[in-house]
């Protein structure tokens, strides 16, 4: 196996310079009163507009372009009639990886990053006979004939056998709903403001047992958009544009593909060999660790990933996520800030991309009601089906 | 009615001859006698492309088990559950299971393979308490 560490070659090479996202409050009022506002692609170019303004540059300073999984990047580019000499699709995280990669090696200097989705109103389904992701994430359709089907069956069957290990219980598991709603209620974006309990929690019907409603992520319309610039070009933005600089400090990458289709990464390991792989990267890179960071954001298409990114990434030890909440706290107060926004399950689903924009928010002291005071590092993580990918934002 | 389900790949259809014989084979290399699952074009672990289709024991362990309340699939309305299974052979397996028996399952309980109908005609492997 190759050397895990990969230095500090991207440690603040390139730093984010704009941000924006579309109204995802009135864009999710007008989808369900029957409304088609905007398709992916509407979405995005708002978002776009916004970041460049957020930024204060226009189309002739960028020369990167890298749109979403959800959007051609072809029929993208020409929405937002770009011609950049660097372009690529990719998630959230990668998105920023690759930017910075591009960065780095000279192949762009003014990056835009621009999502949009409008699978609310296109009416995508995550599970059942028309579920997308198709061949490409084969243990998504391949269990079907015997009635297995859904991400969020998927995440039931891991934390099920989690449960049963750790002696972890599904009050513990509500602890993370509970709290990621109360960071949305101060959060003048997220569509669910409305603070629940514990006890909400555990009277909301299962979906696929052992989750509950409430560890289910929001479906929504919606754009995103971030402009990353190389570190002296962003220094030269900022200037002009008076927006406090948020570099990318460190990012770490390790997938886990041995037996993906029969979901061996979720119910062997917990995806936690490659956790321990991309946290020693981003950790190194970023010159920091878990006791450095001020609010740590997780992809968070379910609850459970919170406490499994908690044990994989160092902040506690395996099996000890559930306590760790409880004496820690994570939500408004406590001790380690985790999605500060809401996240996806009460914000916005916006498949890791308003928690990019929600991490240089809180640097940039951006936060309001829902700020974290001396937010110096915040650390992401994501890990979708065992490939996982860590970023650290820095002031 | 159909004999098998969607195919995913040219090496899945000797899978679903087998299962509708009622002695289910997987995959087995040529090289490393490692039995694989899904069906594939070549050995995970040491890469070799030639295989033989072998019975497999339909013994195994209980890895993981969810319940669905909601209806995604017309063939399967709620209550209803599907259990993940380490065969004794070493691949993991999905498996469907009855609701008279998901109260006994639990983490590393043995249980074995039976074949049940699904509503599209084909048989189904399924799991059971052994």
């Amino acid at each position: 196996m190759p050397a895990d560490s990969c230095g500090a070659s991207l440690h603040k090479v390139a730093a984010v310079t704009g941000i924006a996202h579309t109204d995802w409050i009135e864009d999710y009022r007008r989808v369900r009163a029957g409304d088609k506002p905007f398709d992916s692609y509407g979405y995005g170019a708002l978002a776009f507009s916004r970041a460049m303004a957020d930024a204060g540059i226009s189309r002739s300073d960028i020369d990167g372009l890298i749109v979403g999984p959800t959007t051609a990047y072809e029929r993208m580019g020409e929405v937002l009639d770009l011609n950049p000499r660097w372009g690529d699709q990719a998630d959230a995280v990668t998105a920023v990886a690759k930017a910075c990669m591009a960065i780095a090696t000279g192949m762009a200097e003014v990056v835009a990053l621009v999502y949009g989705n409008d699978q609310r109103s296109a009416a995508i389904q995550y599970g059942g006979p028309e579920a997308m992701g198709g061949d490409a994430f084969l243990s998504y359709v391949y269990h079907s004939p015997w009635g297995l089907t859904s991400q969020g069956a998927l995440y039931a069957l891991m934390f099920r056998r989690y449960m049963a290990l750790t002696g972890t219980q599904e009050r513990d598991l509500g602890q993370v709903s509970v709290a990621q709603r109360a960071w949305a209620s101060r959060n003048p974006h997220a569509l669910m403001q409305k603070r629940i309990t514990l006890d909400d929690y555990l009277a909301a019907p299962y979906i696929a047992e052992p989750l509950h409603l409430f560890d289910y992520c929001l479906i929504n319309d919606g754009g995103v958009a971030l402009i990353v610039a190389e570190a002296s070009r962003a220094r030269a933005i900022a200037t002009k544009s008076g927006k406090p600089l948020v570099f990318v400090d460190g990012i770490g990458r390790a997938d886990l593909n041995r037996e993906a289709t029969s979901l061996g990464p979720r119910l062997l390991e917990f995806y936690r060999p490659a956790q321990h792989l991309a946290a020693r990267q981003v950790y190194e890179m970023a010159g920091v660790g878990p006791e450095d960071v001020d609010a740590l954001l997780v992809y968070d298409s379910f609850s459970c990933h919170i406490l499994f990114a908690l044990e994989g990434f160092g902040y506690c030890g395996e099996g000890e996520a559930g306590s760790f909440i409880a004496r820690t706290g994570i939500g408004p107060g406590g001790q380690l800030p985790v999605n500060t926004g809401g996240g996806h399950l009460s914000e916005s689903y916006m498949q890791g991309w308003n928690h990019q924009i929600e991490a240089v928010r809180q640097i940039r002291g951006e936060g309001g009601d829902r700020q974290v005071p001396d937010c110096r590092h915040v650390h992401y993580v994501s890990d979708v089906a065992g490939k996982v990918v860590s970023l650290m934002y820095g002031a | 009615m159909t004999s098998h389900p969607r195919l995913f790949s040219p090496y899945d259809e000797p899978m679903w001859s087998s299962i509708a014989a009622r002695e289910m084979r997987l995959q087995r290399c040529a090289g490393c006698s490692a039995f694989r699952y899904p069906p594939g074009p070549a050995c995970p672990r040491c890469l070799g492309v030639e295989a033989s289709w072998e019975p497999i024991a339909g013994s195994g362990r209980v890895l993981s088990w969810t319940t669905f309340h909601r209806q995604y699939l017309s063939a399967y309305p709620p209550p209803h559950s599907v259990v993940a299974v380490k065969l004794d052979e070493g691949p993991i397996m999905i498996g469907s299971v009855k609701p008279e028996h998901v109260a006994a399952l639990a983490v590393d309980r043995a249980v074995r393979m039976v074949y049940v109908a699904h509503p599209d005609g084909y048989l189904l492997p399924a799991f059971e308490p052994a």
